[in-house]
């Protein structure tokens, strides 16, 4: 697995498209903001299962729940404790993280299939459990959950653009949040347990705790994801929980570009994009979907923006070889 | 009715149901075994076996016409997906199966609603099994016994073919080490092909079987794969005698779970799912060892 | 000059006469579209639409369709589009309660006009009731209650129940098992199955058969439904044990893929196709015309939310507040009977039928065999 590196190719694609969403909130109307904020969550959400799944190797289909986990913990603590909002979501983050972490414990010894179907069984367990929950209103949801209240700084939150460009705002935090990790110390670790867990052991490194912390944090993005999705709608139901949304985040990322970080961005901006816009022609837009997906395997299974990243180095490798230029040819 | 009536009654039931199961894992798991290649689309071939088969049923007025014609249409189907697109991906890495198979679920979910409309559709069971019949002094469902027996059948003749027979112990040689049996002469590529479409008539068979008791609704191939795949990683992957134990489980955990913890029911499986993987992490019977 | 100016003055005065009323009317229809509701969505889309033609007014409204797929996140996006982009002047449809429970409170606070069509969920006309939200179509509780008195009566003492473990099949087995023990009957049992598609429900027959009722109420909808049906016939119980539901089990709209399993089985509804008055008669003869096809419980329920509309506006509504004010008030008598809405809680007033489901030739039809006129609900905290 290759190692993190933000290069040029990354920022220009990642300002083009935080450009692209400013631009979109700004001049596009109220369904172009609706549309930003679903497309930061979903970022967001496949930001933090690209440290586990494409750095870490381990893919997990729970991120869902997690994401709920958050979600309900904000929504139960705003709605029926009456708690503020701004510690309330601090506490809905922890309660995601905390859960994720436990479940990455309890799953470790997995690994490849079997990881991602003992994930999936946390997941549904999480699922069905608020789904049965008179409490936490079962199917019914629970409704009435606030959003921040800068009104402090001026910014009223209920105005949709001032939501949207708030979350993406988020985007820029958790991407830099995620390239930072990936970058340092114990980013290289989770690369090299990732290529190879038997060596990095032989090295004397413990694998099991670096394990631990990739998921942690990235339960914890995941949260974010799952308190800025509670105050969008200010509504929130299990279906949040259920694995076919883990699912989706998956597809999602493995469009964008498993291992790539941007990818996520790219996949997010992707998935959404085609789902409203073939929506808007046609009820059938699960064809095309399909087709995509597949259409973007068979050109190469690097994803979106891997497969565009990986075209651009190798033409510089080539006019680098063909100017005999030494220094840039080494991939 | 009596107690051991009760119990007699929930025994078939769970009996049945777990045969339903054992149909629709053991394509998974024999392509999962031999390829290594995800075939989530597992799901949409036994949809589109349901649905083909309520077609042919309805043409031609026999289920029975339906029982054949069904699972050779979804062969075809397989045999048509194997050469255009997974023969290609089989070194592909399990992400990007991932995410062809996934896409085939969308499109052939969207082909089901185009060529059958949105509305669930039924398949009547044949006249002559549409009664009950006495069995461990109960009445039961004879369509369900049907289940049953074709359930125990096909186990057995896989257990034979892989057992006993020639080409049985090259597909198991093939599992064991694909490199050292092509080495030894076995032509492993065309043992792919022709597991891939058992696979698909598998499952194809499964629809056909499965669409009279409950019916053919557009959900069907995505709902199916968490059950499907439950059993496949509890038995663990790629092993018939995995399969076959992993059905008998749920099937009877999740019958007995409906009698008994009815609360429970609908989480009982995944708990069953972590702690198997959590003291097993690599299932029941794995294939390999 | 003058005889000019005159026959200015006229042909101003006469086209100003020749102006409607009112602009035209934009209308939200917020329905899934794709997934396992799109039949209903289309179902109710079709009513309303045929309800704007028998009028002979569709050119005075402008239709705008979106997809919720019946998820609550993706029904409030496509709620806020067409209340603040497409700026409609009501809303129409609404086939989940989950949606409706989403995007409750972004009507309530935006002051637009919904017209629910289908959603049946208790609390939206009960205490999440507001004063934009009117119902024309059932509460989960309306269609249950009346059957627990009619069962009593027809000598049904001791009655097993069974629903799915999701919030509306709760609250219709509640409905009816407090009506039925009221008129003084046993609910000697029940359960709730896990909710979704493939269920084997042997289990779940095997032990209301123990519990020897003298009948199983149930409430299946959709897939579910034909599986329940389906198993039921098969264990060939129905001679010891009678099946009794609310109407969703046999509902037109698919008790031809339950078999002869449905045969006898009888149910409580708003609506069905054989229904013998006049009004009805017509309805369906020209909904086949139009369609092709025989309308359901979900198509009456989007023609009555076109009529409710029409009433509306022909009382001289014409911005959304006026509509919302004027809903209520609308009455007529229509495919399902008289129709009006209780001010006390926005939902519909309403006829429930009994039915059976009998065998006709090769098809199966509805034979009403029982009628409770005018169900209300109790406001159960509602104020308006």
């Amino acid at each position: 697995m290759v190692m993190f590196q933000q290069t040029r190719t990354h920022t220009a694609v990642c300002l083009a498209i935080l450009a692209a969403l400013l631009l979109y909130a700004v001049m596009g109307g109220y369904f172009a903001r609706e549309i930003v904020v679903e497309i930061a969550i979903l970022a967001i959400l496949a930001i933090s299962l690209d440290i586990v799944a494409g750095y870490g190797g381990m893919v997990s289909l729970f991120h869902g729940a997690i994401m709920g986990a958050a979600a309900y913990g904000y929504g139960v603590l705003t709605v029926k404790f009456e708690m503020h909002p701004l510690p309330a979501a601090f506490l809905g983050v922890a309660l995601a993280a905390i859960f994720g972490t436990l479940v990455g414990a309890i799953v470790a010894n997995t690994a490849g299939i079997f990881y991602i179907m003992a994930t999936l069984a946390f997941g549904q367990m999480a699922y069905t459990m608020v789904f049965q929950s008179r409490w936490l209103g079962g199917d019914d949801g629970l409704a009435g959950l606030p959003r921040f209240d800068f009104e402090a700084i001026g910014i009223d939150m209920n105005d949709p653009l001032a939501f949207a460009l708030f979350a993406i705002v988020l985007v820029i935090l958790v991407y830099l949040a995620a390239a930072g990790l990936l970058r340092s110390a114990f980013g290289r670790t989770l690369c090299g347990i990732h290529s190879n867990e038997a060596r990095m052991r032989a090295l004397g490194v413990s694998t099991w705790i670096p394990k631990m912390r990739a998921l942690g944090t990235s339960s914890l993005l995941a949260g974010i994801a799952g308190i800025l999705a509670a105050q969008h709608t200010q509504y929130i139901s299990p279906e949040l929980l259920h694995w076919t949304v883990s699912g989706e985040v998956l597809i999602v990322v493995i469009l964008g570009g498993l291992g790539t970080l941007t990818g996520a961005l790219v996949g997010a901006v992707a998935f959404v994009a085609l789902k409203h816009g073939v929506g808007g022609y046609t009820d059938h837009w699960h064809i095309v979907v399909g087709i995509m997906l597949i259409a973007v395997v068979l050109a190469g299974g690097r994803g979106l923006f891997g497969q565009c990243h990986h075209l651009l180095r190798q033409r510089a490798n080539r006019s680098a070889n063909a100017t005999g230029d030494g220094s840039k040819s080494h991939a | 009715m009596s107690e051991s009536g009760f119990w007699a009654l929930q025994l078939l039931n769970a009996l049945q149901y777990s045969m339903l199961l054992f149909l629709l894992s053991i394509g998974l798991t024999v392509i999962f075994g031999l390829l290594h290649f995800v075939n989530l689309a597992h799901g949409a071939l036994y949809m589109m076996g349901a649905y083909i088969g309520v077609s042919v049923a309805a043409a031609t007025g026999s289920y029975w016409a339906a029982f054949l014609l069904a699972p050779l249409a979804v062969t075809a189907i397989g045999a048509v997906l194997y050469f255009t697109l997974i023969e290609r991906l089989r070194q592909a890495g399990p992400m990007n199966q991932v995410l062809v198979t996934f896409g085939l679920i969308f499109i052939f979910l969207d082909l089901v609603r185009i060529g059958w409309g949105d509305i669930a559709l039924g398949l009547d069971v044949p006249q002559a099994m549409a009664g009950t019949a006495r069995v461990l002094a109960v009445d039961y469902p004879v369509y369900r016994l049907f289940i049953i027996a074709l359930g125990l059948l096909i186990m057995a003749a896989l257990l034979f073919v892989l057992s006993r027979t020639q080409i049985g112990a090259m597909i198991r040689a093939s599992v064991e080490n694909a490199a050292m049996a092509s080495a030894m002469g076995i032509n492993v590529q065309r043992l792919f092909v022709c597991v891939f479409c058992v696979g698909c008539a598998l499952a194809g068979l499964a629809g056909v079987v499965a669409a009279p008791v409950f019916s053919a609704s557009t959900g069907m191939g995505i709902s199916i794969l968490i059950p499907t795949l439950i059993v496949v990683v509890i038995g663990g992957l790629g092993s018939l005698q995995g399969a076959i134990a992993g059905s008998l489980i749920v099937g009877f955990l999740e019958t007995m779970g409906a009698v008994l913890f009815p609360q429970f029911a609908a989480i009982l499986v995944y708990v069953l799912l972590a702690a198997i993987l959590v003291i097993r992490p690599k299932g029941l019977i794995p294939a390999r060892g | 000059m003058r005889t000019a100016m005159a026959r200015i003055a006229l042909a101003t005065a006469v086209s100003a006469f020749a102006l409607p009323a009112f602009a035209e009317t934009s209308v939200g229809l917020i329905l899934p579209k794709s997934g396992t509701y799109a039949a209903l969505g289309n179902d109710i889309q079709d009513g309303f639409v045929y309800a704007l033609e028998e009028a002979g007014r569709t050119s005075e409204f402008k239709l705008v369709t979106e997809d919720t797929e019946a998820k609550p996140a993706v029904g409030l996006t496509k709620a806020r589009k067409l209340v603040l982009q497409d700026e409609v002047d009501v809303m129409v449809g609404i086939v989940s309660s989950g949606v409706l429970g989403a995007i409750r409170d972004f009507v309530d606070g935006a002051k637009v006009p919904l017209i629910v069509a289908n959603a049946g969920n208790d609390e939206a006309t009960g205490k999440d009731c507001s004063p934009y939200i009117t119902r024309v179509s059932f509460s989960n509780a309306q269609v249950n209650r009346p059957m627990g008195k009619w069962m009593y009566d027809q000598g049904v003492r001791k009655v097993y129940t069974l629903a799915p473990d999701y919030a509306a099949g709760h609250q219709m087995i509640d409905a009816f098992a407090e009506a039925f023990k009221a008129a003084g009957g046993e609910i000697v049992g029940g359960e709730y199955t896990p909710f979704g598609q493939t269920k084997d429900f042997g289990p779940y027959l095997t032990k209301a058969r123990q519990a020897n009722p003298d009948g199983i109420y149930v409430f299946y909808a959709g897939g579910e439904a034909i599986s329940f049906v389906k198993q039921y016939g098969s264990f060939g119980i129905s001679k010891e044990v009678p099946l009794y539901g609310t109407g969703f089990l046999t509902s037109p709209l698919y008790v031809k893929a339950e078999g002869d399993g449905a045969i006898g089985v009888k149910t409580s509804l708003h609506y069905v196709p054989t229904l013998q008055s006049t009004e009805n008669k017509v309805f369906v003869a020209q909904f086949e015309k139009r369609y092709g096809r025989t309308p359901s419980e979900y198509s009456v329920q989007g023609y009555d939310a076109g009529r409710l509309l029409l009433g509306a506006l022909a009382a001289g509504a014409k911005d959304r507040a006026s509509i919302a004010a004027n809903l209520p008030k609308v009455r007529y008598t229509g495919p399902r009977g008289p129709m009006e809405i209780d001010p006390s809680t926005n939902n519909v007033v309403q006829n429930i039928y009994v039915y059976e489901t009998v065998k006709d030739g090769d098809a199966l039809t509805q034979k009403v065999i029982g009628e409770i006129k005018s169900v209300r609900d109790e406001p159960n905290g509602c104020k308006l």
